[in-house]
């Protein structure tokens, strides 16, 4: 049926009118509109079992990425049964109901699509990007596992062995995976923040059905657990899919916090181990306050970006390019129940070197406690905090497992625009009030690797 | 006592919970339908040639806050002087590294204060220079880079410091068991000819002059031998307009470059072992010379790579790790340049089963095994391009990569638009052509490993020549004669 020429203009001129309503209204007292990049939409909301789902659609590309995260993590682990957390992230591959063994990947793979998963020490995501013509896929996919998976003794043993096979392998190829997990003890020294997230083989092979149900019913429970899905979709057609697919699903018992980590410093800050696989001397050099006061998390992380992000921060420039005392540099901020540490990695040709390495950082976190920062040397460590944040929310894989991680650690999505404009606001006033808090000798932690 | 009724009512309840259980229960059981195929529209690449012969070519994608930057200077590798090898890599490394009336330490600090760094890759045809910046930083970017593209001055001190950080990058990478592993392959591959060139080892960079890098600058550091992509949002007359103001008066200069024809497909049995002391296990790199992307092959080679090694699923993977449990991995994938291409294989398996992995990989590859293929599996193969295909366009860098290799490799936009309809066109009789043409030759095969470990496991082989790292060769095993 087609519509006559007067017609549509008076479809048109109703429109228009409606049109310039919509942009009538006023702004809400104090709101800002959110800058480019961050002016997605978002929707959240709970279903009945308690599932937090965040949809954010962005439809440049008909692609569409759909995250399960769960709170659950080495945190939630007991002495004794390390690496059951790491493990659960296996046997989700492993089948469930409707879904057998690996079959997981190959539906995804077939359809082009991309998987993976991974686990922090108290969170573990599972995700898949697809075409947005799959997406229901990705859902059904998701919701079976968590409904129904799997979990079998030839299943179980399947995963342990992998994991098994997975640790013997990565001690070949990455000989200094170790000494991250020791550092990790040294600087979290509590079992539950501090213990290696891929286990111990005897703590693996002690794992048994019981355990894996009990960790299972307790943590991987909707209730426990937040999906979003980014990209190319309908809301509403997206809407009844995840209600069909999940709300169904039986809530679990209420999942209690974690135990929070001891905030007193542990007497054991420094090591030295000559017995590992390391081809090159090498350490781990760490700070930890116990707490941090307001907006000091934005400033560490600005902080972080200068001294130890990419090829122009200041460490890697004297250490790598200038003095060449040092192979290789990582640093980064990491946060373990509410405990943030900044922690650097460096590889030397040779044990002087490592030394003088040490020194040359000490020297540089001294000039940060003395002196203000530039400036400009602040607007490049922005520039480099703005571009990465704004590319994580321009692709749809990215943006999701942000959004599932802002909302596990408790963070208000409708702060996000804020939020990004608090760390552009930080001062070097600021980032000397912190490096004075920080570097001091009691809240250093470091662990010395000498080539055997 | 229950009425009748009553109980009527109960099984009613009972009937009607049960059957939405059942209902529950069915949309479990099977994989929902997919939706219609949805129909990809990639932003077009529109380009335009400035006065002074530089092409500019732009992907506009309005939703974008950065804009992703990259240089294709037309000339790699092969076009370093036979006798001077890494000249290209040397000249790539001196971008930045001082322009009249700037020192190396203010580009530096103008880039940094951009957030990021002029990153560049010489490849054998190719060298590209990619610089992703914000939005608003462009006007800055081209500054630079015009500063640093057209007033490089090659500074004595900066050309010996890129010679030596050269150096110990070839050094660190070939520590890398695939690297030496494909290194020599390219080398058996591209025997007598110039692509041969960039398969150097790091010692030759000694020879390499400050002169012979600013002639190889000159010759081919021209606008009309090079191709300027910019992605993010900008449109081609804003894009042409910037970039004319930073690069208009770079100079153009006729080019005597001839067409290269391509190396000829490998015809003999080759089988090579690169000795790496100390490699705990067996790395194995095997191919061929294949057509280029421009020629009519290409996407039924594409479906066949897919379906021999392309991802996890495929039937190297599944073969060589899941049903035999030799190999940590199995892949195949290919090289392409502007008039040829590199098929590969590489697979990490254990020492002792270095001989099965080579025989089932060459049994997988042989054209009498592709001819076992179904439909099926070709609808598979073609099912994962086609989703895949979005999915490699989101990153900005990605879409701008994609948009210099069309343009560079003349590879036209249909390449580009028309992916997915290229890919569904494929049936089982073009592939199973394309087969007959890329896997009948022998491939060249080589395992990279320490000879100690492997020695005794490849025996059977009628014939190995073992090679050093350097790819010097230092004898040759063959079978039933003691070394």
């Amino acid at each position: 049926m087609t519509r006559s020429g007067a017609e549509m203009s008076a479809i048109r001129a109703v429109l228009g009118l409606i049109w310039a309503a919509l942009l009538c209204v006023p702004k809400v007292s104090g709101q800002v509109a959110p800058p480019k990049g961050l002016d997605f939409p978002m929707t959240q909301y709970r279903l009945k079992n308690g599932l937090n789902v965040v949809l954010s659609e962005d439809d440049s590309l008909p692609v569409v990425s759909v995250v399960v995260a769960y709170g659950a993590g080495p945190v939630r682990e007991q002495p004794g049964k390390s690496g059951l957390a790491y493990l659960m992230e296996n046997l989700m591959f492993q089948g469930s109901e409707n879904v057998s063994p690996m079959q997981h990947i190959n539906y995804v793979q077939r359809i082009g699509g991309e998987f993976n998963a991974n686990t922090s020490f108290d969170k573990t995501y599972f995700y898949e990007t697809v075409p947005s013509n799959q997406l229901a896929l990705a859902l059904w996919l998701e919701s079976d596992r968590m409904a129904s998976l799997a979990i079998t003794g030839p299943n179980l043993e399947r995963a342990k062995e992998a994991l098994v096979a997975e640790h013997r392998q990565r001690r070949t190829s990455e000989p200094y995976m170790d000494s991250f997990f020791l550092f990790d003890s040294l600087l979290f020294p509590d079992f539950a923040y501090g213990h290696p997230l891929i286990g111990t083989e005897e703590d693996l092979k002690r794992i048994d059905e019981a355990d894996v149900r009990a960790f299972a019913s307790a943590y991987y429970v909707p209730n426990n657990a937040v999906l979003c899905v980014a990209g190319n979709f309908a809301v509403e057609k997206t809407r009844e899919l995840i209600a069909k697919y999940f709300e169904t699903i039986p809530r679990g018992a209420d999942v209690l916090p974690p135990p929070p980590p001891r905030t007193e410093p542990p007497a054991d800050r420094e090591r030295v181990v000559r017995d590992l696989l390391a081809p090159s001397p090498a350490f781990h050099l760490g700070f930890r306050v116990s707490r941090l006061q307001t907006g000091e998390a934005r400033s560490l992380r600005i902080l972080d970006i200068l001294l130890t992000q990419g090829k122009s921060s200041r460490l890697y420039k004297k250490l790598v390019k200038k003095e060449r005392i040092a192979l290789y540099l990582i640093g980064g901020v990491e946060e373990r129940g509410g405990i943030p540490a900044l922690r650097i990695f460096a590889i030397s040709p040779n044990d002087v070197m490592a030394d003088l390495c040490k020194k040359a950082v000490a020297a540089e976190i001294g000039k940060l406690r003395t002196t203000l920062v530039s400036e400009a040397e602040l607007a490049k460590a922005k520039v480099l905090f703005k571009g990465d944040y704004l590319d994580r929310m321009a692709r749809s894989l990215p943006r999701a497992l942000f959004l599932c991680e802002s909302v596990l650690s408790g963070e208000s999505l409708e702060d996000i625009p804020e939020e990004f404009g608090r760390y552009l606001r930080v001062t070097p006033m600021m980032i000397n009030g912190l490096a004075n808090r920080l570097f001091k000798p009691e809240n250093a932690y470091s662990l010395d690797l000498r080539a055997k | 006592m229950r009425t009748p009724k009553r109980g009527r009512a109960v099984f009613l309840c009972v009937l009607l919970l049960y059957g939405a259980l059942a209902a529950q229960d069915k949309f479990r059981k099977s994989p929902p339908l997919p939706d219609p195929l949805p129909e990809l529209r990639l932003p077009p690449i529109e380009s335009a040639v400035l006065s002074n012969g530089l092409t500019v070519a732009v992907v506009w994608k309005p939703s974008s806050t950065a804009i992703s930057l990259q240089i294709v200077i037309l000339a790699g590798e092969s076009d370093s002087p036979p006798k001077l090898p890494g000249v290209a890599s040397v000249t790539a490394h001196m971008i930045g590294r001082g322009a009249e009336l700037l020192s190396a330490a203010e580009i530096e600090n103008r880039i940094e204060s951009m957030g990021g760094e002029i990153a560049a890759a010489v490849s054998l045809e190719r060298t590209v220079f990619t610089f992703d910046v914000l939005e608003e930083d462009l006007d800055r970017a081209l500054e630079i880079l015009g500063a640093v593209f057209l007033r490089a001055s090659f500074p004595e001190q900066a050309v010996e410091s890129a010679k030596r950080t050269l150096y110990y990058d070839l050094v660190e990478r070939q520590k890398d068991p695939e690297f030496v592993a494909k290194r020599q392959l390219l080398r058996h591959l591209f025997k007598g000819h110039p692509f041969r060139t960039a398969t150097y080892n790091e010692d030759v960079l000694k020879n390499v002059s400050r002169e012979d890098v600013v002639a190889f600058y000159d010759r081919f550091y021209r606008p009309n031998n090079t191709i300027l992509v910019v992605a993010g949002n900008m449109n081609l007359q804003t894009a042409s307009r910037k970039v004319s103001h930073s690069f208009n008066t770079w100079t153009p200069r006729k080019l005597e470059k001839t067409f290269l024809p391509p190396p000829d497909p490998n015809l003999e049995k080759q089988i090579t072992l690169v000795d790496i002391p100390q490699a705990r296990e067996a790395t194995i790199f095997l191919g061929n010379i294949v057509p280029p992307a421009t020629g009519p092959d290409h996407f039924p080679f594409m479906v066949l790579n897919q379906i021999l090694g392309g991802t996890p699923g495929s039937r190297l993977f599944m073969n060589l790790r899941e049903s035999k449990g030799y190999a940590y991995y199995a892949f195949s994938g290919a090289d392409l340049y502007k008039n040829c291409g590199v098929f590969w294989i590489r697979a990490r398996v254990t020492p002792e089963t270095v001989l099965p992995s080579v025989q089932e990989i060459l049994r997988e590859i042989s054209p009498a095994a592709v001819e076992k293929v179904s439909s099926f599996e070709i609808e598979q193969a073609k099912s994962f391009l086609i989703g895949n295909f979005p999915l490699k366009n989101e990153a900005l860098p990605d879409l701008a990569d994609r948009a210099a290799r069309v343009r560079s490799f003349e590879l036209g936009d249909d390449h580009w638009n028309r992916y997915a309809q290229n890919i569904i066109l494929v049936n089982l009789e073009r592939v199973l052509e394309t087969a007959r043409k890329v896997l009948e030759p022998p491939p060249v095969v080589v395992i990279a490993g320490d000879v100690r470990l492997i020695g005794d496991h490849i025996r059977d082989f009628d014939k190995v020549d073992v090679y050093d790292i350097q790819g010097n060769l230092k004898w040759t095993i063959k079978k039933g004669v003691d070394r």
